[in-house]
């Protein structure tokens, strides 16, 4: 489906911490000619007034589904777009929202003593988990020039091409050293999907798998090599599951 | 009686709300309450270890994650006893300054000047290619660049890592930062003005609490390891539970559990009171801004900023890039570890119980909006007190909060309703 510009787009805020749309509000360069093909009808950081439209083009979810009042929000929002798109961990698995272990309300009341019980909330999950999906956009923060290819993409009519190689391809690309064989550091480029120029390990910082785990991931692999570089099964878990990797 | 609701907040960061009740035409009372969705951060970093709690606690909020990094690292450090190289100091303070500069562009361009020019919001501003508007985007963007090449991202970066720093920025981009950094200490003046005019700004009264922080040296406190407030008087920041009566308790009601010398002013027009080098020099006396002279704080604190950096960039096109940039931990200790930041809206506070075996048992995270929530409520009472119109009450408990540069995202971690009659 082609649209015509000016398409509208809401941008829709749950439990997050505003870093997706920051990364958007932060391509200081391209607004002017976003603002020119791009009618922005929900924006919380830029301006809080709600859209009221009946119907949206494209709605853009940043966060995870923590309330019943959120989940409400987001059935709405399903009705009135014609496509939806999830941006950032948060909305795609939860995020680090989500490694909140043990019993919820025992975890509210250490952090909120006797006001636990003013807040309904169940554990944070992915929008996927609610309603139909028809983008994604992953990272935590997605990089910019995905979420402006991304709308271009839609712009066109179309949606990017997902990438299917790991974040260990793009850094043979960029002939970077292997930080795993080098220092013995956790990083899961192996398992995580590229797009993101290998971000970190170009900078000499192990992956820490921000934009989810690519398909036909060799976990067995990863694991023999975390075990051999000295990390117990529980920090392989962890550092898995930050980013939405079940252990 | 009468209630008036303000809700949402427009243009704060995050989901808040303020409530007025009117007896006899004039106000009564006041609630301001923030409504995210908790995220349980420092109950979810429990059972982790230590060295992942950075990358965690960062999320937390966007425009501060940097800050939240980089008090998390200091605590965890403090904790095992390890000193940053210098090298290692000079990049975190830069990025952290960074932070400030992006985050009180973002507020005084993109919140606050809506206000002065009567807008509904920025776009508008955009749309109508006003000079000031368009310039203050482009300071911003210069504060995430910064943040883009010391941090290694603009948001929730990568480079500071548990004993120091990962990599040296290159050469290129240090230098093609000064050179802009020149430019935008030239500029500065002529584009803060604006910001420094009584006439902008609403009615005020004094400001209320007392001030609050870090023990302010010549580095921009980033090894805050003592807080600083009212009439010189300073404490470890290990003492922060006492001073500030932080935790919510079923027992008792916010109002209680105040620490002894609050309720605490932190941010901006806090630091201008307490550090004698970021002191306002304005003929109009700040006082007369009430809490809108926060405003006024953080346009003179760019401009201090941009100075800072200059002398930060210096350093490292002359430092040796094979410096030792991270120090390796020889061996878990466990322990009790605190440390105090001054985040672009204040006090931040991080404070970790680790075990032996490297840990979390703990986590305690005091934010800068969590502080001034208690005077925020306060300050409308007085401010608008003689106030009786509908429309200029919520107007004006509006801008009151904004004034603060509330950040509610980073603040829920301890939410609760503050009252004040
Ligand atoms: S995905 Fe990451 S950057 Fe985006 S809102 Fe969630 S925590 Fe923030
Ligand atoms: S290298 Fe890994 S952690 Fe870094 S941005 Fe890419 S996916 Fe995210």
């Amino acid at each position: 489906m082609k649209l015509k510009p000016p398409i509208t787009l809401a941008w829709t805020r749950f439990t997050s911490c505003s870093g997706c749309q920051l990364m958007l509000l932060n391509c200081e360069s391209s607004l002017a000619e976003l603002a020119q093909v791009v009618a922005l009808r929900e924006f919380p950081l830029a301006t809080s007034t709600e859209c009221k439209d009946e119907e949206i083009d494209v709605g853009l979810v940043e966060g995870s589904i923590t309330t019943p009042s959120e989940l409400e929000r987001l059935l709405a929002l399903r009705r009135k777009v014609n496509l939806l798109v999830a941006v950032g961990a948060c909305a795609l698995t939860g995020g680090v929202n989500s490694l909140v272990r043990g019993e919820r309300r025992q975890a509210m009341t250490e952090v909120y003593a006797g006001q636990a019980d003013e807040w309904n909330t169940f554990p944070p999950q992915g929008i996927e988990h609610f309603v139909k999906v028809d983008g994604q956009i992953p990272g935590c923060p997605p990089e910019q020039g995905e979420l402006l290819n991304s709308i271009g993409a839609l712009l066109h009519g179309g949606w990017p091409g997902h990438q299917v190689m790991p974040v260990c391809m793009e850094c043979r690309i960029n002939e970077n050293p292997c930080l795993l064989e080098r220092d013995c550091a956790p990083c899961l480029g192996p398992i995580t999907l590229a797009g993101c120029n290998a971000r970190c390990p170009s900078l000499g910082v192990p992956c820490e798998g921000c934009r989810g785990v690519v398909a036909e991931a060799n976990r067995d692999e990863l694991r023999r090599l975390f075990i051999t570089a000295g990390l117990t099964e529980q920090d392989i878990r962890h550092r898995l599951e930050r980013f939405g990797e079940a252990p | 009686m009468t209630r008036l609701v303000v809700d949402p907040l427009t243009r704060v960061e995050g989901h808040g709300r303020v409530e007025l009740l009117l007896k006899e035409g004039g106000l009564h009372e006041v609630k301001v309450r923030l409504l995210e969705s908790p995220r349980l951060f420092e109950s979810l970093v429990v059972g982790r270890r230590y060295d992942e709690v950075p990358d965690l606690v960062c999320r937390i909020c966007a425009i501060c994650s940097a800050a939240h990094k980089l008090t998390a690292l200091q605590a965890l450090e403090n904790l095992m006893a390890i000193r940053v190289p210098p090298l290692a100091a000079t990049l975190r303070e830069l990025l952290l300054l960074g932070g400030h500069l992006q985050s009180h562009a973002l507020h005084l361009f993109c919140l606050i000047l809506p206000d002065l020019c009567d807008t509904p919001d920025l776009l508008v501003l955009l749309q109508r290619k006003d000079p000031l508007a368009e310039a203050g985007i482009k300071l911003k963007a210069f504060g995430n660049r910064l943040q883009e090449v010391v941090g290694g991202r603009v948001v929730h970066p990568v480079n500071p890592v548990f004993g120091g720093v990962s990599y040296f920025p290159c050469r290129q981009d240090i230098e093609t930062l000064l050179k802009e950094l020149l430019h935008w200490q030239t500029c500065w003046p002529d584009l803060c003005t604006q910001f420094l005019q009584l006439g902008n700004y609403p009615e005020a009264r004094p400001v209320i609490g007392n001030a609050l922080a870090t023990g302010l040296q010549e580095s921009f406190a980033l090894n805050g390891e003592s807080l600083f407030y009212g009439k010189e008087q300073l404490i470890s920041s290990s003492g922060y539970k006492e001073l500030l009566g932080e935790r919510a308790r079923e027992d008792s009601h916010a109002k209680d559990s105040n620490g002894q010398s609050g309720p605490f002013l932190t941010g901006a027009l806090a630091r201008a009171r307490l550090a004698a080098d970021r002191k306002l020099r304005f003929d109009t006396p700040a006082e007369a801004f009430g809490i809108h002279g926060n405003n006024l704080a953080q346009a003179s604190e760019i401009g201090w900023t941009l100075q800072r950096l200059g002398q930060l960039l210096e350093i490292l096109l002359e430092a040796d890039p094979a410096e030792p940039l991270r120090k390796t931990l020889k061996q878990v200790n466990g322990g009790v570890g605190t440390a105090a930041t001054e985040a672009p809206r204040g006090l931040l506070i991080h404070h970790y119980v680790v075990d032996e075996w490297g840990k979390v048992v703990a986590a305690d995270i005091v934010t800068p909006t969590a502080i001034n929530q208690r005077v925020m409520a306060a300050q409308i009472m007085a401010d608008l007190a003689d106030e009786k119109d509908h429309e200029r009450l919520c107007k004006g408990a509006e801008r009151i909060v904004r004034a603060y540069d509330p950040c509610i995202s980073c603040a829920v971690h301890l939410v609760r309703v503050e009252h004040s009659s």
